[in-house]
């Protein structure tokens, strides 16, 4: 099973509910689920939608065309017509057919021109009837259910709630005609509304109602409840960052609001209390919403000299804001983590919208030479995984890291397997032995280029942005200018020797392969899912998602690259900004590049078709699928 | 403990009859004479000829970033509130690149002392003129009399919530250090505007101008009396900031207003006795025994 689920409407009309019902309705059915998330930068009233994956193996991206789309509005039939399969499955309320499909306030002009062409040559009318029609032709099962109507008589509601359990409504339709129990839905409604008893009882009456209704249109299997006894977590990946940094010892977390990075931020104040299995506190941050990014990075700085595990999170204008503050922590030797979701520039740019543009920019950001690590995370598990690690890099190396993370990442959710210990690593710590007459030296020359660490209120101990001595104080002396520039250059290569294969890069799919798609990011998961597909074409295809991206691992990457006929680069960007990376780094040009920079993520089926399109000869692919 | 042992011994670098010399020594006269642990004292500097004097001060010096002082200040005294925290930095600093953060930290009130180096110009830079200098007056690097209002950074931090907030003169070293130590006795968000001469690019403020266009308090009750006499004791704060002459001493205390500190722990219970640099985070190299069920319920299917 293998299955794609649109559901559309406007934003502020109960999509994110309707989402999430529907993930968590199919994950409690043992399916694997992914979901993302698309939606205008807007409160109320443009268009978004939840595109939905629910398989019977693990997945991790988005697939068209779509076997099932669920209109809460004729905007989004309008929108989203075109990505349903034949045979596939519409549903909408029935009062929407009379509606126009071109003569929509919120939709923009430009998608009208082209909505309003595409009707002209698929000879389509401008109404929903019409297109209802249309589809109908095509062998797909369209399904007008009459809410209104059907909830006041069965129900005897006051119009009003009616509207409000629309997105409800459409949900359960759409997921009994996918062959799914009332059961495994009611159950998922207990949970989503468990702490609104009122709002949980009328949810579950309509979805009754609806069941009942639609029970006569199911054409499909059943789908078979699995029962998993592993225990599973269902997160956004800015969950999974939150998680990890609470587990990762964080113990202060700074910020200024921005999409697509403040979420992770009230999760951590939502599950600010540690608890242990007798339910004792054992853990609580303090997150701080600060005046701008610029205090961010300088709080989260003066919180980890004090020695408390601290980092900000943030997206592209913010990381902005944090370039200076950066470059003091490279020079002090600052243990601070910036979580970085990357998100359409440039500018403001697209702001809700996925992107993989700031490689770059995080790699080079900050004036004056440092070292740093980059960490990029390729799905929700290692996002989890990465933030504990971010953390202990941070603190091993005394170095500023920059966990890199995506849109995609970000607001896609998924399940992932539970992990309950990670391995915790403080670094060198200052032992509190002076001999006589010595005096602590915050940046002591060592052999292996590590200062041991004292926490302020500890010793005294002087920092500076300015060129300092051992001690910390302002030092012009170009013989110390130079020992102290390279002890905090020299922290890469130690980096690069000391860090794990798995930290650099990870291959997915055959040890030994012809061809080669190197990607970063939330795109792994299209180029993995897209395997399959790709060894079909008799060549035998590998991914090689690149996670260290400062320092670069060039020799290790080198390797694997040189082993293939042909390298495709796919990432969500206009340059190629990995494979200019892979050129300066490793001094190998990676010419085929399947890119992406409408701001919504890549899908497998556009991977397996890039794929073979670079095998017939073209070099460089713009994608552009997704509404 | 004499004020000489607060001395770092590094040599401090600023011009003959620079107003940072009597800023220096008074601060280190009032921590001698509160018997401060110099491990606890933190002095957070900006840039400029101001931010140096951490680095001349025997206590933990953090010289930040230009205007960034508060903010770096900020973290390091919500992750350890033991520490006694401290800011220096210049007009410009603190008033011009760095005013969100002024205005920030009287918002939230967490119990920091920030000294305003306040000389009208940017002096490191040569003599530019800083958010306080007055309109019309041209001082000696200025190519024209300058164009902008100067603002007022006790009538700021008032607006702002500050609940302590002092003026003082750099070379009246006695003076200032009974100032410094009433503003490290408060708690709370404190601002002292220190008028520090700069005999290199400020021809208009020197000792003659100070004699003439200054005057210390006398009589003068700084502390409000109850939350109900707040509005009154800022309008008459307004109306002392209104006369001709800069007027010295403790302007304005307010004990009425919760710590961030204070209301950091009013919402997290945990954070009094735990506050984040006293949390232990690992248990011998893993991480803690947190119960996945207890603390990430809402997560689990």
């Amino acid at each position: 099973m293998d299955v794609n689920v649109v559901i559309g409407g406007p934003q502020g009309g109960g999509i994110e509910t309707a989402g999430m019902l529907a993930v968590r309705t199919l994950v409690m059915a043992g399916l694997e689920v992914f979901g993302d998330r698309e939606y205008h930068s807007n409160i109320k009233g443009k268009h978004s939608y939840f595109h939905i994956r629910a398989a019977d193996r693990p997945v991790g991206s988005i697939r068209y065309p779509v076997d099932v789309l669920g209109a809460l509005d004729a905007e989004t039939l309008g929108t989203h017509f075109h990505e349903v399969k034949d045979g596939g499955v519409v549903v909408y309320d029935s009062a929407l057919s009379s509606k126009s499909l071109t003569r929509i306030p919120s939709l923009d002009p430009i998608r009208v021109e082209r909505l309003k062409e595409d009707l002209l040559e698929r000879k389509i009318g401008e109404t929903v009837e019409a297109l209802s029609q249309y589809l109908g032709s095509r062998g797909t099962q369209v399904v007008p259910i009459p809410f209104s109507k059907l909830l006041s008589e069965v129900l005897k509601f006051p119009n009003p709630l009616i509207a409000r359990t629309m997105n409800t409504s459409i949900t359960a339709a759409l997921l009994t005609l996918m062959g799914v129990q009332q059961e495994a839905i009611s159950k998922a409604v207990g949970f989503l509304f468990r702490e609104k008893e009122e709002v949980a009882e009328l949810n579950l009456k309509v979805v009754e109602a609806v069941c009942d209704f639609v029970k006569s249109y199911v054409k499909r299997e059943p789908v078979a409840v699995r029962r998993r006894t592993e225990r599973r977590l269902l997160v956004a990946g800015n969950d999974s960052v939150a998680i990890g940094k609470l587990m990762g010892g964080l113990r202060l977390q700074t910020y200024y609001p921005i999409t697509p990075a403040a979420d992770e931020s009230f999760d951590i104040e939502e599950n600010f209390e540690l608890r242990d299995s007798a339910g004792n506190i054992i853990g609580n941050p303090v997150v701080v919403q600060t005046e701008d990014e610029i205090s961010a990075i300088a709080m989260a700085i003066g919180g980890a000299l004090a020695g408390t595990r601290s980092a900000t999170s943030t997206s592209g204008p913010g990381f902005s804001l944090m370039a200076e503050g950066l470059s003091w922590a490279g020079n002090n030797e600052v243990p601070v983590v910036i979580t970085h979701y990357q998100r359409g520039g440039p500018s403001t740019g697209l702001p809700t919208r996925h992107s993989q543009s700031d490689l770059l920019f995080t790699i080079f950001a900050g004036h004056g030479e440092f070292a740093r690590i980059v960490l990029a995370s390729g799905d929700h598990r290692e996002a989890m995984a990465d933030a504990v690690k971010s953390l202990n890099y941070a603190e091993r190396y005394q170095v500023p890291v920059i966990h890199l993370l995506d849109k995609g990442v970000a607001n896609c959710v998924t399940t992932t397997t539970l992990e309950e210990r990670f391995e915790i690593t403080r670094g060198k710590r200052f032992d509190g032995v002076l001999k006589e007459g010595e005096v602590y030296r915050r940046f002591r020359f060592t052999d292996d280029g590590i200062s041991p660490r004292a926490f302020l209120g500890e010793e005294t101990m002087w920092y500076s942005g300015d060129e300092h001595n051992e001690l910390g104080n302002i030092c012009e002396d170009p013989l110390n200018r130079n020992r102290m520039y390279a002890k905090r250059m020299e922290k890469s290569r130690r980096i690069m020797e000391e860090a794990p294969d798995e930290d650099k890069a990870l291959l997915h799919g055959p040890e030994r392969y012809d061809d080669l798609i190197l990607t970063w990011g939330i795109t792994k998961g299209a180029a993995v899912d897209a395997l399959e597909s790709m060894g079909r074409l008799g060549r035998r295809v590998a991914v090689l998602q690149v996670r260290m991206m400062e320092p670069f691992p060039g020799s290790y990457i080198s390797k694997f690259l040189s082993e293939a006929a042909q390298v495709i680069d796919v990432e969500a960007n206009y340059l190629g900004q990995l494979a200019e990376l892979v050129r300066l780094r490793c001094g190998m040009v990676v010419r085929n590049r399947v890119l992406k920079y409408t701001g919504r993520i890549v899908t497998e089926d556009e991977v397996a078709s890039s794929y073979e399109r670079i095998l017939k000869g073209e070099e460089r692919i713009v994608l552009w699928g997704g509404e | 403990m004499s004020s000489f042992e607060w001395s770092s011994g590094v040599w401090p670098d600023w011009c003959q009859g620079c107003g940072n010399f009597g800023i220096f020594t008074a601060l280190r006269m009032a921590l001698a004479e509160m018997g401060m642990d110099r491990k606890r004292v933190v002095l957070v500097s900006g840039i400029g000829c101001s931010g140096k004097i951490p680095h001349f001060v025997k206590a933990t010096g953090v010289h930040a970033l230009h205007g960034r002082s508060i903010p770096f200040a900020t973290g390091i005294k919500i992750a350890n509130p033991n520490l006694k925290v401290v800011v220096h930095g210049g007009d410009g600093d603190l008033l011009g690149i760095g005013m969100g953060h002024f205005v920030a930290l009287g918002r939230r009130n967490p119990d920091i002392l920030v000294m305003i180096h306040n000389n009208w110009v940017y002096g490191l830079t040569k003599g530019q003129a800083s958010p306080t200098l007055g309109r019309g007056i041209r001082t000696k690097a200025l190519a024209f009399p300058n164009i902008n209002d100067p603002v007022n950074p006790i009538l700021i931090g008032m607006a702002s919530g500050y609940t302590f907030l002092a003026r003082s003169y750099a070379y009246n070293a006695e003076h200032l250090k009974e100032v410094i130590k009433a503003g490290l006795s408060h708690r709370g968000a404190g601002a002292i505007e220190i008028i520090q001469p700069c005999p290199t690019w400020n021809n208009i403020v020197n000792m003659e101008w100070v004699a003439q266009n200054t005057q210390y308090l006398s009589g003068w009750d700084p502390v409000v009396a109850s939350e109900d006499d707040l509005l009154k004791k800022m309008q008459e704060v307004m109306r002392l900031e209104s006369m001709d002459k800069k007027q010295l001493g403790i302007i304005f205390e307010n004990r009425f207003k919760e710590t961030f500190e204070d209301r950091l722990a009013s919402i997290n219970g945990y954070y009094k006795d735990n506050p984040p640099a006293r949390q232990r985070i690992e248990d011998e190299g893993s991480s803690l025994p947190v119960s996945m069920d207890k603390t990430f319920g809402r997560y689990m299917v």
